[in-house]
């Protein structure tokens, strides 16, 4: 059955209806509110053991909890460590498994973000969507269990990046983070190149809309057809020729979108005279957003890509094979797993990881929860604890996690993640957020100020019930354990005693930088 | 003994760049007058400078009298100004034309960013910084930029001496780049907090306690002077969209802009050589008042350079006048000067090379003026 667009219900339905269901919405809307401004709902029960981890150093358990999540929350180093590494991993493959209520409460209210069809979206503020999704994310790193999917669709996220401060996408990064990153996040990554190529924030982030041969001599934009191969799928040494982004291009001429900017022409064309003259560039509301192939703005002779015979007169195939291609081309194995244990293991990858990550990839036809388990399962992994730099939000998110706060993501809590450099959603190139430490040296200032802030509780909308979090940890020795993912050291110890802030010392502390 | 912070290495150029964005769509034709032209007389019988409370520049043009404080800069050839400048964008919108301008046209990230970005990983804490509660747009992209309002905020506090002693001990046990990142963080902290931020500025640069964007200059000029490494610093100076009662809402904007950067320009000194500062708006407005003695938006506005290398004392790209058939649309001052071909050889000068001048503006054939 259709879905009725919430436009369809104002249109057709009797306004005594529309005036209930806003006064219902808004209702349910304060209900929610109202929890969660009291700081109920949002707050996670801490049950089952909460014993921290015993090791001086960071140990597999840990070690798996630093990497597959955004940081452990108390109470989770002993579940792991019950249940084994090993079925952890396999429970965290397979998100749908687990329940997942209290980050479902945390985001339900933002529905904005989930209506149809994706043309909607249009009607909405200018500037509301980007910080609605910025919030959400943040949510969700937090307080969802399914941690690995989150972890995955930041790592997606960089990967397709797109900035939603670039014209329309306003309105339609949220349908490709909901359609494209979050829908095949440990699914297929060839089913995840294709919804990304037709999904309509990237056509118009990286200008496919443009991309048309309307006659002949008429010269494709390539800029899409160029981070496909170079950031997408093969890398930039993957072997692809200046002629092959050019193939590319010409391949996926005619795919193009309805905009909100075709709304100023729709209006000029209810000028009646105009409608007659012209009328296929009537465009009805509900279309905008959707995706269509314009058969005569496509360069429908044989290209050849990448070595590769594509015939004339495949028309909207075309697109079908280019994905194809270059899914299933061997650079791409070797580069999305080199970004993965990069992501995982470390900044410069060992090659025997990136070696048999890249063949699980291309075993499995590109099958994502494979490739993951073929990379938790080499011993580079299992050997690289503790020697990562956690990025901005990975350090916010885990401190939040370790000190089980609770927060509504609002604007106090995101300025900092803007001030660090990793607010979600802000980057502006297509190459996304760096996964290189590097790229995050520039300042500590804004993580200590952050890890002073949140142990005292100066931040707007985000709250640790530190006396609760005490009894229920116990001893000194237990929280600084619990946060640090290891048992202190005699200098920690010693400077947790004497900082007069030992919590905030912890979280600025160079292990807590680290997972 | 405390390393040495990144920035102290002897660059070629410790240039900065200070962006002022006047938001709302500042009127160009009431900040800088044209002074002779009968059809703005008649255009605005009530909003009109007139000619005599003018400040004479070129005999074309006056400055406003609240500006009087920049005439000093004009006559010493430190200040250029351009006019009927501004972007493509005709859609008459504050979001949208802030926005196209912001981004340098239809692309992510600000230009300001790109070319900060083309000048390779920033290694300065404190190399792009915006006055304000969050990064601007145009700023968007920089590598480490930071938003803050009061340079005090870049610091842990210094009710917490424990704290950092303990934090510092910690990150002293560290090696390799965490803890190099570590000590240029206590370095730069130590920098600001070595500035005396209640210090009278410098020459006699009389700044108003309490207006923001004055406030927001001195601060700029405080952190140039600490050589914390400053490469760009963006400063809004908001409520230009003067549609109601224009000559009441505008009077104390235009007295700050011109108190303001005459304040920094005489606070900075010899500095100012190494420093420009470059003034925009979205767009500007109406050529003809309205009945509510405003104006409504436009196109063609105003922009300032002003700085050490600016060929200033003189007005900048075409001027053809203000006659009818020369508007557009609505009636608005045309665009006549892309706001790119203003910026890029300011930029030029702090450093962009020809080859990242076609990253910070793609798709745009520039024709930069002789600024």
């Amino acid at each position: 059955m259709k879905k009725t667009s919430r436009r369809e219900f104002v249109v057709t339905g009797a306004a005594a209806l529309v005036f209930s269901a806003a006064i219902l919405r808004i209702a349910q809307g304060w209900i929610k509110n109202a929890g969660q401004m009291l700081g109920f709902g949002l707050s996670r029960p801490l049950d089952g053991p909460l014993t921290p981890p015993p090791n001086a150093t960071i140990d597999p358990v840990a070690h798996v909890l630093n990497r597959l999540t955004f940081g452990p929350v108390p109470g989770d180093y002993a579940h792991v460590a019950a249940a084994g590494v090993d079925a952890f991993i396999e429970e965290q493959l397979a998100p749908e498994t687990i329940d997942d209520t209290l980050c479902d409460r945390a985001t339900a209210r933002f529905t904005d973000l989930w209506c149809e069809p994706l043309g909607e979206h249009y009607e909405e503020d200018d500037e509301s969507l980007p910080p609605i999704l910025r919030r959400v994310t943040t949510l969700r790193a937090i307080y969802s269990r399914r941690q690995l999917f989150e972890v995955m669709c930041e790592f997606w996220s960089d990967h397709f990046n797109i900035d939603p401060g670039k014209g329309d996408c306003h309105w339609s990064k949220p349908g490709d983070d909901r359609d494209v990153i979050r829908r095949h996040a440990l699914g297929n990554f060839r089913d995840m190149l294709r919804a990304s190529a037709l999904s309509p924030a990237m056509i118009w982030y990286l200008d496919g809309q443009a991309n048309a041969v309307r006659e002949p001599g008429d010269k494709p934009n390539e800029n899409y057809a160029r981070e496909l191969m170079e950031l997408h799928t093969l890398g930039v040494h993957g072997g692809y020729t200046q002629q092959d982004v050019m193939e590319v291009a010409r391949c996926l001429t005619g795919w193009t979108l309805r905009s909100k900017k075709q709304d100023t022409r729709r209006w000029e064309l209810l000028n009646l005279k105009k409608l007659a003259e012209r009328p296929h560039e009537w465009k009805p509301f509900n279309m905008r957003g959707e995706v269509h192939f314009e058969k005569e703005c496509h360069d429908d002779n044989a290209k050849r890509v990448l070595g590769h015979e594509i015939p004339a007169g495949l028309g909207a195939g075309d697109i079908d094979r280019v994905i194809e291609i270059v899914a299933s081309h061997p650079s791409t194995a070797r580069y999305l797993a080199t970004k993965l244990c990069t992501r995982f293991i470390a900044d410069e990858p060992p090659t025997a990881a990136v070696d048999s990550v890249a063949r699980a990839f291309s075993d499995s036809k590109g099958d994502i929860k494979t490739t993951l388990r073929a990379l938790f399962a080499t011993r580079e992994f299992r050997a690289s604890a503790g020697g990562k730099l956690k990025r901005p939000f990975h350090f916010v998110v885990s401190a939040l996690r370790a000190t089980n706060a609770h927060t509504d993501a609002q604007l106090p809590l995101l300025s900092y993640l803007e001030k660090m450099g990793q607010a979600p959603f802000r980057y502006p190139t297509p190459d996304g957020y760096p996964l290189e430490a590097g790229h995050w040296h520039a300042t500590l200032l804004w993580r200590w100020k952050f890890a002073l802030a949140l142990a005292n509780n100066q931040i707007g909308g985000t709250r640790i019930e530190r006396t609760k979090l005490q009894r229920q940890i116990g001893s000194d020795v237990a929280m600084m354990a619990t946060v640090l993912n290891r048992q202190p050291g005699a200098a920690e110890s010693d400077a947790f005693l004497k900082s007069g802030d030992g919590l905030a010392l912890l979280l600025a502390s160079p292990v807590f930088q680290r997972c | 003994m405390a390393a040495q912070l990144s920035t102290t290495v002897e660059r070629d150029d410790k240039r900065t760049l200070v962006v002022v964005f006047l938001r709302g769509g500042a009127d160009g034709l009431t900040l800088v007058v044209p002074r002779e032209d009968d059809h703005y007389y008649r255009a605005r019988p009530l909003l009109a400078v007139k000619k005599q409370e003018t400040i004479n520049l070129d005999g074309t043009f006056g400055l406003h009298p609240q500006l009087a404080p920049l005439e000093a800069a004009w006559k010493e050839g430190d200040l250029a100004i351009v006019h009927a400048a501004g972007s493509e964008d005709d859609t008459r919108s504050h979001f949208e034309a802030q926005d196209l301008m912001e981004h340098g046209g239809l692309v992510a990230g600000g230009w300001l960013g790109r070319f900060l970005r083309a000048r390779g990983p920033g290694t300065s804490p404190l190399s792009a910084v915006a006055l304000a509660p969050t990064l601007p747009e145009v700023l968007s992209g920089a590598p480490g930029a930071t938003a803050f309002q009061q340079i005090g905020e870049f610091s842990i506090g210094t009710e917490t001496a424990e704290f950092s002693r303990e934090l510092r001990r910690l990150y002293e046990i560290e090696s390799g780049p965490l803890r190099a990142a570590a000590e240029n963080t206590f370095e730069a902290m130590r920098r600001i907090e070595a500035i005396d931020v209640k210090a009278s500025p410098a020459n006699g640069a009389a700044y108003d306690a309490n207006d923001d964007f004055h406030q927001g200059l001195r601060q700029v000029a405080q952190l140039i002077r600490a050589d914390v490494g400053l490469d760009a610093a963006s400063v809004d100076l908001n409520g230009w969209d003067t549609h109601f009662t224009q000559n009441i809402a505008i009077t104390g904007n235009i007295t700050s802009l011109g108190g303001g950067l005459a304040a920094f320009r005489r606070d900075l000194g010899a500095r100012m050589a190494a420093t420009t500062v470059v003034v925009m708006s979205e767009f500007g407005r109406r050529f003809a008042e309205n009945t509510s003695f405003g104006t409504d938006h436009g196109r063609g506005g105003v922009m300032f350079v002003m700085g050490g290398g600016v060929r200033g004392g003189r007005m900048h790209g075409e001027w053809r006048g203000l006659s009818r058939e020369l508007l557009e649309g609505p009636g608005d001052l045309p665009v006549w000067t892309n706001y790119r071909d203003v910026l890029a050889p300011v930029l030029a000068r702090h450093g962009a090379t020809a080859t990242a001048m076609g990253k910070i503006f793609p798709g745009h054939a520039l024709k930069s003026l002789p600024v």
